[in-house]
């Protein structure tokens, strides 16, 4: 899948809008690009169209799609015919769990992409077992999702997208329902992870931890951008688009 | 956090617990044949069929109470169905007939669930080729049933606690809201639940 030309984007978004059908506009003339092996942090107030952005980064907005896409992931850009490479390429972590986990059991649910993608057998299992260690949750295989809590679905679902090898990880509130232990975990996994990241949350510190680069979002407009830090220190930019400046960096110098 | 609804499956490792889920399906869908084609009337089998279950209930070794409990649960849609042969002559003998094989029936499937988990079940039909759309259909059902009575459960809840007048009426008629806004949320999550199979690569 590689292109082999080294300065190819992970994700470029190029003027991107979006209108809902009840004539809300979520997003107008959204462009950024993110670099591969890139965390990037997308913040902005409740209704800014973070996850709008998100879902169109895996096709699954615009209904239809126009003829000219506005996303490329690797330079292809996402549309028909290109979708299910697309997908298989950017794991997408939905806002609410109970969304994402459709299958009867963990196991079934953490094999549901790769088998999609052609594995099975013991590669199928060593996979589904190795995302499941990866995430802590090891032995889970058989539970029902119903039985687990918010921030174990939570994991569940991180677990799909890793046994998927996914390139790009697209992930909506991935701390939102963890307890500190299980936050703390999910940031030290996420730093540790080889790949492409863009992480819409309202966890400033962990925006702050994970991500080098953010970018912010108000109104469906893109209202800076840049190194985390620096954007973050900003506290009028913060305070005008209802952030704030997250306590983590009030005790370190910005320099 | 908890909900109403209960897991059907009953874990245990008695011997019919560790019989292949198939013969089990196969053994169940067979009972249900014969209760099902036995004449009207003919009182001596069925009491031969309820001997046949509850020896099997028995080496299950779950706990014949819960069984029962369950069954109760179901029984008044074999009654609703019994209930109509009263209308006709005879009707009597019609309705016994009809209660009784539908309880077989019903206790068998019973014994079924307590003792297969549900997710077997859908493999086991998976390989037996029945239609895949069908057998997703009843996974996506069990699974969402626990999140809708979930969803319910907290809409309920959210309701009463904001809820200081004792009123029939007001009761009802915010029962009804409940139910309308669980009708717009179900119809939304369902959007959601397709685009989220869609993203792990869902061929349609």
């Amino acid at each position: 899948m590689r292109e082999g030309v080294e300065d190819v984007d992970a994700l470029e978004i190029r003027h991107l809008a979006y209108r809902y059908a009840d004539g809300t506009e979520a997003l107008r003339d959204v462009s950024f690009s993110v670099a591969e092996g890139d965390r990037v942090g997308l913040i902005g107030p409740n209704g800014a169209g973070k996850s709008t952005l998100l879902w169109h980064l895996n096709g699954l907005l615009p209904d239809h799609p126009a003829r000219e896409a506005a996303v490329r992931v690797f330079g292809t850009p996402v549309a028909e015919p290109h979708l299910p490479a697309i997908r298989a390429q950017v794991g997408l972590l939905f806002q609410d769990p109970d969304d994402q986990l459709f299958c009867p059991t963990v196991w079934e649910d953490v094999a549901f992409g790769p088998q999609q993608l052609g594995r099975q057998g013991p590669e199928l299992s060593a996979r589904v077992r190795d995302a499941l260690q990866r995430v802590g949750l090891a032995g889970f295989e058989d539970r029902h999702p119903s039985r687990l809590s918010h921030g174990e679905k939570r994991r569940v679902c991180l677990a799909g997208l890793l046994a998927c090898e996914a390139r790009i990880l697209a992930l909506d509130e991935p701390s939102s329902g963890l307890d500190p232990r299980g936050r703390r975990e999910l940031v030290g996994l996420l730093k540790t992870l080889p790949v492409t990241q863009i992480i819409a949350t309202h966890d400033l510190e962990l925006v702050v931890e994970v991500c080098p680069r953010v970018v912010v979002l108000d109104g469906g407009v893109v209202v800076a951008e840049g190194p985390t830090v620096q954007i973050l220190n900003d506290e009028a930019l913060m305070l005008a688009h209802g952030l704030e400046r997250p306590h983590i960096l009030r005790h370190r110098h910005p320099h | 956090m908890h909900h109403g609804l209960s897991d059907p499956y009953q874990p245990g490792s008695s011997p019919v617990h560790r019989l292949a889920p198939a013969v089990k399906l196969a053994a169940a869908s067979g009972f249900v044949f014969a209760v099902v084609l036995l004449p009207r009337g003919t009182w001596p089998a069925y009491a031969a069929a309820a001997l046949a279950l509850v020896a099997a209930a028995a080496a299950s070794r779950v706990p014949l109470r819960r069984l029962g409990a369950r069954l109760l649960v179901v029984e008044p849609f074999a009654l609703g169905v019994a209930g109509l042969s009263l209308l006709q002559r005879g009707g009597v003998v019609v309705f016994l007939a009809l209660l009784a094989k539908s309880t077989l029936c019903l206790a068998s499937i019973v014994l079924l669930g307590a003792t297969t988990r549900f997710s077997d079940i859908l493999q086991t039909l998976a390989r037996l080729r029945v239609p895949s759309l069908l057998v997703t259909t009843l996974a996506l059902l069990y699974r969402y049933l626990y999140v809708l009575v979930e969803e319910m459960g907290r809409m309920h809840r959210a309701r009463r606690s904001r809820t200081f007048v004792r009123g029939r009426w007001f009761a009802w008629r915010s029962s009804a809201t409940v139910i309308g806004h669980l009708f717009l949320r179900t119809s939304e999550r369902a959007e959601r639940i397709y685009a989220a199979m869609c993203a792990r690569g869902w061929k349609t």
